[in-house]
């Protein structure tokens, strides 16, 4: 029962939101105390998880629409369980920031924060393609909401941008589940829960798995975003309000890679193989493209944003080159994006909460003003260019070796494509830094003389994340052992040695 | 006996309707208002009773009637309809100072037309079953007599009506020259024996695929809708945007169930209607800033879904379930769309604009909500109803082998997104302007309409009793 609770609890908690909805300050406090509750729940989840297991664990299933089969199958494996606790800690960060920042309509806001992390966690839990869609789908209505009313100065234009493409790309989805759902077996034994369909993917054919490929591929590099489909991302950034953009690079984007690892990968490894040269192309491109326009950028929160098309280039890289380092790489780099990326926004957000300023020219030398400020945004920016020893390296680093043993029998194998990331690397070094030494360094403008420092409910916010931060990037032995039994086998099944020599 | 209790209902809601004819000339104007619709509720909800005992094994009266679980689904969904657009009417009908006794009267007329096409076994009861849903329609849209596009609207809607319904009755001649009968079941059986569809067949399908394409509002024989939305009255453009078109399905699939030996022939030509009804509806819609009319237009994309699912007949049960469980999602949720409107008083028949919307939420927070859950519904987005109907619109489409159709609606269900949810944008992003029109929430059409969402996210989570009686309604059909 404990993973219905992740989705319960938040839908439970919107009643005592709704009773006190005369207090704006009684609404904060109980949106902020259910989101804490939820990270208690995802932390037992955590715990009683079984470290070394591949399987699916702590299953609960039920029928929900029996005449199409289609049943309520929850499980965590050790990919998704991870991204559970990720989910609950950011969402907790983010209304616990917000409690300061969101000024109007705050009892909306809490609804919508919370009908988002339903949303969140369960597409992390959904083991059912149904069930996983309309979670996805159920993520969409409440960020609109959340960057169409709270976001800045041209939010209806990026707001409608993203849903319009993130629609686009599910409902082509959409057709492929009920084709998948058609194809799973005769009349009466039709399913759409993963480890049924896993076990008889041997009924679809090449040619269909194809076609179902490039439509969840779509979904799942529109959400991501993978280069070229990355064009609502920078307006959504830069228009959301903090602790939407937090949320959005967080956890949103993380939801088109995981997309690929559990499903596509498993159920069409014709599919797969059919695609991989053309994604791990757009790959490519995405980290150096990202990286050479972020190199530009006069907006700060705009140049974070180009920075994850960068960082989610290495994450379809990772896993599109099919072997377990760069996997694990792909695994390790969302969940680290999420926590530095989403740091970076929140401290991208308390620098615009004082000095109302995005632009980089018109920031510099707040390092004299804001020790505290310099720190902790210095430890993020390092772990995002992936210096070793803050957890941005271990991601990155293991999608590089990854890439360097791809060696495909046709085609340009790992020693074109890893130099070619490497580059992505290094650039990432140069525009982080230079962002870094213009924003901070230099001479303090007179504006900003008397800005005060983090206050302690932004430091409360930030430690979390800076702990993880270093955490993960000097032992990420444990996090690696949770996740590698569950991806060796997801690895296995897109790697039959059978579909592999159709190929050849 | 049992022909007279097998039609019950119908006698039930045509008793109701001259009784409130009667009770209109007894009452003054204010008792009116009050008991008028309270007696037609009455009605309907006795209709809705009496109906589970009205089941007949064998036709009734000669032949002509059926009543199966295909009638009863129909019967049921055009009460549910009517009683929702009674709920929502009396606070409008007093303020515009519209005669209410009529105006309840013909919307019972026009359901009974309605039931009578669900319960038809036969072309010449099909046939007046339609007549007597639209011609009370025709009058609903020209209601505000002094209202210049209100008269345009009814005369615009009868004229082409008309010429569709004698189109229509055209075709149904020629298919009774081909058969020699007008018998649903004597028509399949003698084209089943006649084999391969001959010249003639196919002129009598044309003209039957061209009459009954106006009555639900197929591109290119659309053009009446958008006017006559505009026109009428907005409760009556409620009414009249559910309850026609899902007759008008139920006539689709009676006449094209009975034609279903030519399968081969008609199955390209609707599903190719189906992606023009849907892209045309779905591209015009976009460009109104007039809500009434882009509802309106968006009613006609609508229409090309749910042809989508008829096209898709020969993936059997759950093509026609998929028709039935849309219909009534999209009654639901087109019904509150419209309905949500009447929250706003604005001039003349006119619906709102989308300026005229900005700000609904701050100004009146329960109708902003509402209007976004049907507009979200509407759009297609889970947890709604609109999302499960397109989930079971979409998989008998691919069970019949029609990819392509599948992929028309997911990419028009994306393009429709795009204009509900511009009025969304409106109504919660942007603040209200000067001379917003006044709110006048009645606690009716508050209380009815709050039941309606509640219903179109319940049946979004739990979809599983309506569908499977969408599917136990579907088996008559499939023989």
């Amino acid at each position: 029962m404990i993973l219905s609770w992740l989705v319960l609890i938040p839908i439970l908690g919107l009643v005592p939101l709704l009773a006190v909805s005369r207090s704006e300050r009684a609404v904060k406090i109980v949106a902020v105390a259910v989101t804490l509750v939820e990270l208690a729940a995802s932390l037992v989840v955590l715990a009683s998880f079984q470290v070394g297991e591949a399987g699916f664990q702590l299953r609960e299933s039920a029928e929900w629409l029996p005449s199409l089969g289609i049943r309520y199958e929850l499980g965590v494996d050790g990919i998704s369980v991870l991204f559970l606790p990720l989910t609950t800690l950011l969402t907790a960060i983010s209304v616990l920031y917000s409690t300061k920042t969101i000024k109007t309509r705050v009892t909306e806001f809490m609804v919508a924060f919370l009908l988002l992390e339903v949303g969140m966690v369960g597409i992390f839990m959904a083991l059912d393609l149904f069930l996983f869609y309309v979670f996805f789908e159920l993520m969409l209505v409440p960020m609109y909401l959340i960057i169409g009313i709270w976001g800045g100065q041209r939010r209806i234009y990026a707001t409608m941008k993203f849903v319009l493409f993130t629609l686009a790309g599910s409902l082509l989805m959409l057709v492929a589940i009920v084709a998948v759902y058609l194809a799973s077996g005769d009349e009466g034994h039709r399913t759409l829960s993963l480890p049924a369909l896993i076990a008889g993917r041997g009924r679809f054919s090449a040619d269909f798995q194809f076609w179902v490929f490039l439509a969840f591929g779509l979904a799942f590099a529109i959400k991501l975003p993978m280069f070229p489909f990355h064009t609502w991302l920078p307006d959504a950034h830069v228009e959301a309000p903090t602790a939407g953009s937090i949320i959005l690079a967080g956890i949103l984007l993380k939801a088109g890679g995981y997309g690929f690892l559990r499903f596509a990968l498993p159920l069409f490894p014709y599919g797969t193989q059919a695609w991989l040269p053309a994604i791990i192309l757009l790959s490519v491109i995405g980290i150096l493209y990202g990286a050479i326009v972020s190199t530009v950028q006069k907006d700060l929160k705009k140049l974070v944003a180009y920075s994850s098309v960068a960082h989610m280039g290495f994450v379809t890289l990772g896993i599109f080159v099919l072997n377990l380092q760069g996997a694990m790489g792909a695994v390790l780099q969302m969940l680290n994006h999420g926590i530095v990326t989403g740091a970076l926004f929140l401290f991208v957000g308390i620098q615009y909460e004082k000095t109302h300023r995005r632009t980089i020219a018109d920031l510099g030398g707040l390092a004299n003003r804001w020790p505290l400020y310099t720190t902790f945004f210095m430890v993020f920016t390092l772990a995002s260019l992936g210096l070793p020893g803050l957890n941005g390296f271990v991601g990155e680093f293991l999608v590089l070796l990854g890439t360097f043993a791809f060696n495909p029998p046709t085609g340009l194998g790992g020693f074109f494509w890893g130099p070619l990331a490497g580059i992505g690397v290094i650039l990432a070094a140069v525009y982080l830094l230079w962002m870094f030494q213009r924003v901070m360094f230099g001479p303090l403008r007179e504006a900003y003389q008397k800005l005060p420092d983090l206050t302690p409910l932004e430091v409360a916010c930030a430690l979390p994340l800076l702990v993880l931060t270093v955490a993960l990037g000097v032992f990420p032995q444990p996090v690696i052992a949770i996740i590698e039994p569950s991806l060796a086998r997801i690895l296995a099944l897109a790697t039959d040695p059978g579909v592999t020599a159709a190929f050849r | 006996m049992t022909d007279v209790q097998g039609v019950l209902p119908e006698i039930i809601v045509t008793l109701t309707a001259m009784l409130v004819l009667l009770g209109e000339s007894i009452l003054d104007r204010d008792e009116g208002g009050t008991w008028l619709p309270v007696l037609t509720a009455t009605g309907l909800v006795a209709a809705l009773v009496a109906g589970p005992f009205t089941m007949a094994p064998t036709p009734l009266f000669g032949g002509f009637l059926t009543v199966d679980t295909f009638t009863t689904f129909f019967r049921d969904l055009f009460i549910v309809l009517a009683l929702v657009a009674t709920a929502v009417s009396p606070s409008y009908l007093r303020r515009r100072g519209l005669p209410i006794g009529e105006y309840y009267a013909l919307i019972l007329f026009s359901t009974v037309g309605a039931m009578t096409i669900a319960l038809a076994s036969d072309l010449i009861t099909l046939f007046l079953g339609l007549e007597l849903m639209t011609i009370p329609i025709y009058v609903l849209a020209g209601m505000q007599r002094r209202d210049r596009a209100s008269n345009e609207a009814a005369l615009k809607y009868f004229l082409l009506g008309a010429f569709s319904s004698a189109l229509l009755l055209y075709g149904f001649v020629w298919l009774y020259g081909v058969t020699g009968t007008t018998d649903f079941g004597g028509i399949t059986a003698a084209l089943r024996s006649a084999g391969p569809a001959s010249g003639t067949t196919i002129v009598a399908l044309a003209l039957v695929t061209v009459g009954l394409g106006f009555k639900a509002a197929v591109v290119p024989f659309h053009q009446w809708t958008p006017d006559a939305y505009d026109g009428a009255p907005t409760p009556a453009t409620a009414f009249m945007s559910v309850a026609p078109k899902a007759a008008a399905f139920a006539a689709i699939l009676q006449v094209f169930g009975a034609l279903a030996p030519l399968q081969a022939d008609w199955t390209t030509a609707l599903a190719l209607l189906a992606v023009v009804t849907m892209t045309g509806g779905n591209v015009v819609a976009v460009a109104q800033r007039n809500v009434k009319r882009m509802l309106a237009y968006s009613s006609v994309a609508h229409t090309g879904y749910v042809l989508a699912a008829v096209a898709a007949f020969r993936a059997g049960d759950s093509a026609v379930a998929g028709v039935l469980f849309y219909l009534a999602a999209y009654g639901l949720m087109n019904l509150g769309a419209f309905a949500c409107l009447l929250f706003l008083d604005t001039e003349g028949t006119r619906g709102a604009t989308l300026t005229e919307l900005s700000g609904l939420a701050k100004r009146h927070p329960l109708a902003g909500l509402l209007l976004a859950v049907f507009l979200v519904s509407l759009a297609g987005i889970p947890p709604t109803i609109g999302f499960v109907a397109k989930v079971f619109v979409l998989q008998p489409v691919l069970e019949a082998g029609l990819t392509w159709l599948a992929v028309a609606i997911a990419l028009n269900a994306a393009l429709a997104a795009f204009y509900y949810l511009r009025v969304v944008v409106h109504v919660y992003m942007y603040d209200a302007e000067e001379g917003a029109p006044r709110l006048v929430p009645s606690w009716l059409l508050q209380a009815s309409l709050a039941l309606t969402a509640v219903a179109v996210v319940a049946l979004g989570i739990v979809p599983n009793a309506l569908y499977a009686w969408a599917l136990e309604a579907a088996a008559p059909l499939v023989r």
